[in-house]
């Protein structure tokens, strides 16, 4: 691909182009951008978990000085909501409140101080219903209704079954069931919330710098919120402190911003707690999955059958697409003849859950990994070989029409086995440690967008101008997983050009491309392959003013980045900046655009919820992990983790080591730490305190492989990198406790206390006689 | 973060500068490293109009050896600083084993010992902001009338989370306090009570200006933690004991525990020991005389289950390891 006297860009272990900013700390973050002149908003919120909002008297608020506005629910009335089916949330609750937390009024005043005051003084008149804080209470016959159209407080009910799953059932050796219990967690990023929305009164505009990942779809609905045009309406996305999905939809405060600036006719900044960061949520739900697998004696996979069911939380959000994810993919990682999938997403009165890295897959993946190792277990069989025989051939479609076109799994299996050393290894073990393994998949951009509008899933725009550089212009939204550096690689590869000559421009509605966004891991592919076409486009351009200067045919002209020549020739050629300067005769400034459309045959079948699974490609994770398991405290160290990751192809793996760590990271959390509780609606812990992300001090060494299939479909033949291992980390790191210690825990987080009290459980069945117990 | 409420900021250079400081001012809190009270000021559960700070104060910023060969650590000495004193690890390991298990190396740097042993208890119905508090009524220890706890009685169950307390309890240490009143001294656990909204025993204005360790001798001594994460968490239990033996029988030994209650607990009855042979046996009996001493609720994310057995397991450990010590 690269000239051959030339370090190629792809890759290249590159450190992240924004990288300086960011360590140095010179990048600006929304909450350090100039906010001189800015009020400061605030959000007042409902102590309620489920209440009639009968008024809210805001006068005193209004009247108190320093206070230049207030608002309430009154003052929007249009419902929004990600999924254009699901658009049942105000940005400040309307008649009912449904989750301790949502906002119920806004201020905008001349100080903290006074706003906080303002907010004391506004008093919400309500009449309380009854809540219900876990799916099973509400769905309850009788269970009041959150919303009117949902009957049995169901967001959504889905039954698919592909292949005969009875008769599978049926051929079966061994048929196991088992239900696990996965708590919710929510994604902490680093960077707590923040919007400044800036309203010109004179020309009724407004420029809103936020936290999100989608620009475009934030865009989308405050323009719909404040009734405005959207051409009246420029969304700005400052460097980002972070994701993991909570801010793939557009958020409350974002929308209370700009209504707060322009009832005030001015700026107002919002920055919100970590509290209130925790409150937004957006997390993974609570899930409860009842999964039975049929195999044969040799370990074949005859069938599945799951029963999913989701704590949704008050709101719609992405609940839909959630629910469906956990059920489609159940395929498209083994080679199962029949699969049912029962699944229910439930509304209740806690803060609403969405998108989390991994969206709608990990907990399922957790509970399927789990259930094949028990019944390995049981079967005697070791669990790579259980894994090896169920294994796809690509290319393939799949029972319910995802298409895997590469597929590096046996790849990911081989290495893992080899360097855990675990066919010497396992099961010799000294007391108290484990090893357990793990397989899991990610899509790489959904094949469906959001919005169904006809227009490609990517454009990159390039310019190149008098000055020789090139300007990469993307609405990817950069958060911090490279997104930019990964764009600049692929251009610069095609044009045989360094970094120095590239500039990357991310996110202004007003410069760059509209693009969908950084979710369902689609940069790399999506947004790689537009920047590819682009790049290819451009070289065109320069390829033939190089013909013209050099007097040759274009197809003749070989470019070398800086040097264009004749291909064989004796010539030495001319330079980067003489091609620049005869393309841009006649023409001035060259602009160029490169698209991405997923072809239709890769955007899934016809059934109803087809739409969520399919993915032009998918990646491939298996991981093996090594846990100690204290007796004394019940607490599980994991003292090393090795994970493959197939992505295809690593344009930097350099930053495909950092995303498969940092899913190791993330994942080693909702195995061992991190769960959100409520207590009657209140989170227990909504700071960093008591949601116990795990330290430097609990990551174990992480060993990564990266496994390149090269997928044809992707730009270099990459895949995506960052969701798809951190599904394998919970039940890698569960089957290596349920090595270590002989039981079996269902429920996630492996907490000291579980551990504990399964460690009693144990001990006590074992010694019967033993009245005191024992551990 | 939450906002940060106006206050005026005192610096004296001297213990007497402070206490007079304190006595003008009613609504004066002390502090230190500000680990606790600054993030529970954000939270308006502590509501100060003036802070005196005690960090410029040289006084109580040494650490001394003593005649009589003992340890006395100013109250505004940091745990990284006393982590870096040899005597810690030479003499007085459960000092040492609980300073390095207080939160992180971060707040190592700030946090100090008269900090640490003056920690506020904590529940989960308290340590949270103005707006979750109001949210849930309010509860006994601030504002409110009801403890979340234990709703039908009228005492406050947050637990007591500092780690440095059972640890000088088991070495034997006294608390020196300065007062309006002048000097005193007193066994650190009798600064201490069992009720969550009002743990320390100091009267108003007092401050702990430094900690005495008596001479180690031939003590051995350890502490032992339970926690989630091996860092940050403030301690689920907590287990000290320190213990001298002739080789085979004991001759000495204390034990207390954090974590349990709304104070640091000095185990009793551990005199009925002296003299046996130290060993299993004897551990299991340490181990059954916890039970009835401590009191674990509700008050944590984790259930008190869990710290009530994980602290018989510490305490049995921890003894395990001492004796086998050399």
């Amino acid at each position: 691909m690269s000239t051959p006297d030339k370090k190629p860009m792809v890759g290249r272990r590159a450190p992240l182009v924004d990288g300086v900013e960011k360590v140095s700390g010179r990048a600006k973050y929304t909450a350090d951008l100039d906010h001189r002149g800015a009020l400061v908003g605030r959000i007042l919120r409902s102590p309620h978990s489920h209440a009639e909002l009968l008024s809210v008297d805001v006068s005193k608020a209004r009247a108190l000085p320093g206070v230049i506005a207030v608002i309430t629910g009154d003052d929007c009335d249009k419902p929004y909501g990600i999924l254009p089916i699901a658009q049942n949330e105000y940005p400040l609750a309307r008649e009912r409140v449904r989750y301790r937390g949502e906002p119920v009024a806004a201020v905008a005043a001349v100080d903290e101080k006074t706003a906080e005051e303002a907010l004391r003084l506004i008093r919400p008149e309500v009449r309380e219903l009854p809540a219900y804080y876990e799916a099973g209470k509400a769905r309850q016959p009788g269970a009041v209704d959150l919303h009117d159209d949902r009957p049995g407080n169901l967001e959504r009910e889905i039954h698919h079954e592909f292949g005969e799953v009875d008769a599978g059932l049926s051929a079966a050796d061994v048929v196991r069931e088992e239900t696990y219990d996965c708590a919710e967690v929510t994604h902490v990023h680093m960077e707590p919330h923040a919007a400044l929305a800036d309203y010109d009164a004179e020309r009724d505009r407004i420029t809103l710098h936020s936290v999100t990942q989608v620009p475009f779809y934030v865009h989308l609905r405050v323009a719909q919120c404040l009734d405005m045009d959207e051409s009246r309406i420029r969304v700005i996305k400052p460097f980002i402190g972070g994701g993991f999905g909570a801010r793939t939809e557009t958020l409350n405060f974002e929308i209370v911003a700009c209504l707060l600036a322009r009832a005030a006719k001015g700026k107002v900044r919002m920055k919100l707690s970590r509290e209130e960061t925790a409150l937004t949520h957006r997390g993974r739900p609570r899930t409860r999955i009842k999964l039975k697998i049929g195999m044969t004696r040799e370990g074949k996979l005859t069938a599945c059958a799951c029963e999913v069911e989701q704590t949704g939380g008050a709101y719609g959000g992405y609940g839909i697409v959630t629910i469906l994810y956990a059920g489609a993919l159940l395929n498209a990682i083994y080679d199962i003849p029949a699969v049912r999938y029962d699944g229910y997403r439930v509304y209740t009165n806690t803060p609403a859950c969405g998108a989390m890295r991994g969206h709608g897959t990990v907990d399922v993946r957790h509970a399927f990994e789990c259930l094949l190792d028990t019944m390995a277990t049981e079967l005697g069989l070791d669990p790579f070989q259980v894994r090896r025989l169920n294994l796809l051939e690509a290319p393939t479609r799949t029972i319910n029409d995802l298409v895997v076109e590469s597929y590096g799994l046996p790849e990911c299996l081989d290495w893992i086995e080899a360097v855990s050393g675990w066919k010497a290894r396992k099961g010799g073990l000294p007391p108290g440690k484990g090893l357990g393994l793990a397989c899991s998949h990610y899509v790489s951009g959904a094949a469906k967008p959001v919005h169904w509008t006809g227009e490609p899933h990517a454009v990159v725009n390039l310019k190149l101008d008098f000055d020789g550089g090139i300007t990469i212009l993307t609405g990817a939204a950069d958060i911090g997983q490279g997104s930019s550096t990964i764009l600049a690689q692929v251009v610069g590869e095609v044009l045989g050009l360094d970094f120095d000559r590239l500039t990357v421009i991310a996110n202004d509605s007003r410069i760059t491309p509209k693009d969908n966004g950084s979710y369902s891991s689609r940069v790399t592919f999506m947004v790689g392959n537009a920047a590819l076409q682009a790049a290819e486009r451009l070289k065109a351009v320069l390829v033939a003013a190089a013909a013209r200067k050099l007097e040759a045919e274009p197809e003749d002209i070989e470019c070398l980045g800086e040097t264009y020549r004749v291909a064989g020739g004796q010539d030495s050629g001319i330079s980067f900046k003489d091609v620049v300067s005869e393309a841009l005769v006649d023409t001035g400034t060259i602009t160029v655009k490169g698209t991405f459309t997923v072809p239709r045959e890769y955007q899934g079948g016809k059934f109803r919820g087809a739409g969520v699974g399919p993915s032009m490609a998918y990646s491939y994770s298996a991981t093996a992990a090594e846990v100690t398991v204290d007796e004394v405290t019940g607490r599980v160290t994991v003292d090393k983790v090795w994970v493959a990751h197939d992505c295809g192809f690593a344009i930097n793996p350099l930053s495909v080591e950092g995303q498969v760590q940092g899913a190791v990271w993330m994942g080693l959390g909702q195995a061992l730490s991190e769960e959100t509780r409520y207590v009657a609606g209140l989170p227990v812990g909504p700071n960093i305190l008591d949601y116990r992300v795990p330290t430097i001090v609990e990551s174990p060494d992480i060993e990564v492989k990266i496994v390149e299939s090269l997928d044809p479909g992707g730009p270099f033949g990459a895949k995506e990198a960052s969701e798809g291992a951190l599904s394998s980390i919970l039940p890698a790191i569960a089957n290596a406790v349920h090595d270590a210690m002989g039981v079996r825990l269902t429920e996630t987080p492996l907490t000291p206390d579980r551990v504990m009290a399964a460690l009693v459980k144990q001990a006590r069945s074992a010694k019967p006689a033993d009245a005191r117990g024992a551990a | 973060m939450e906002y940060l409420p106006e206050f005026d900021l005192l610096r004296p250079n001297t213990v007497d500068e402070a206490l007079s400081l304190r006595r003008e001012r009613p609504d004066a809190r002390f502090l230190a490293g500000g680990t606790d009270l600054i993030v529970n000021i954000r939270r308006g559960i502590a509501e100060p109009g003036t802070v005196i700070d005690l960090t410029g104060i040289a006084e109580i910023r040494r650490i001394a050896r003593q005649d009589d060969g003992g340890l006395k650590i100013g109250a505004a000495v940091t745990l990284a600083e006393l982590l870096e004193r040899p005597e810690l690890t030479d003499e007085y390991q459960a000092l040492r084993e609980a300073a390095a298990e207080v939160a992180a190396s971060s707040h190592r740097e700030v946090a100090t010992v008269g900090g640490n042993l003056c920690l506020d208890t904590r529940c989960l119905y308290y340590n949270q902001s103005e707006w979750w508090r109001s949210a849930n009524a309010y509860c006994l220890k601030h504002r409110g009338e009801v403890c979340h706890v234990a709703p039908s009685g009228k005492h406050c169950f947050a637990a007591f989370s500092g780690d440095l307390a059972p640890a000088i309890m088991a070495l034997g240490g006294t608390a020196e306090i300065a007062g309006p009143d002048g000097r005193r001294t007193a066994p650190l656990g009798e600064i201490y009570q069992d009720d969550g909204a009002a743990h320390l025993r100091l009267a108003d204005g007092e401050m702990i200006s430094a900690v005495q360790l008596p001479a180690a001798g031939t003590w051995q001594s350890g502490y032992a933690k339970a926690r989630v994460r091996a860092a940050i968490d403030f301690p689920l239990a907590g287990t000290a004991i320190a213990l001298r033996t002739d080789g085979r029988a004991l001759e000495d030994i204390r034990v207390a525990l954090t974590g349990t209650n709304s104070c640091p607990i000095l185990i009793a009855g551990t005199d009925r020991l002296l003299g046996e042979a130290v060993g299993e046996e004897m551990a299991e009996q340490l181990v059954a005389m916890l039970p009835k001493q401590i009191q674990p609720m509700s008050s944590t994310f984790t259930p008190p289950g869990y710290r009530r057995k994980v602290v018989a397991n510490l305490a049995r450990s921890l003894f395990q390891r001492l004796i086998e010590a050399p």
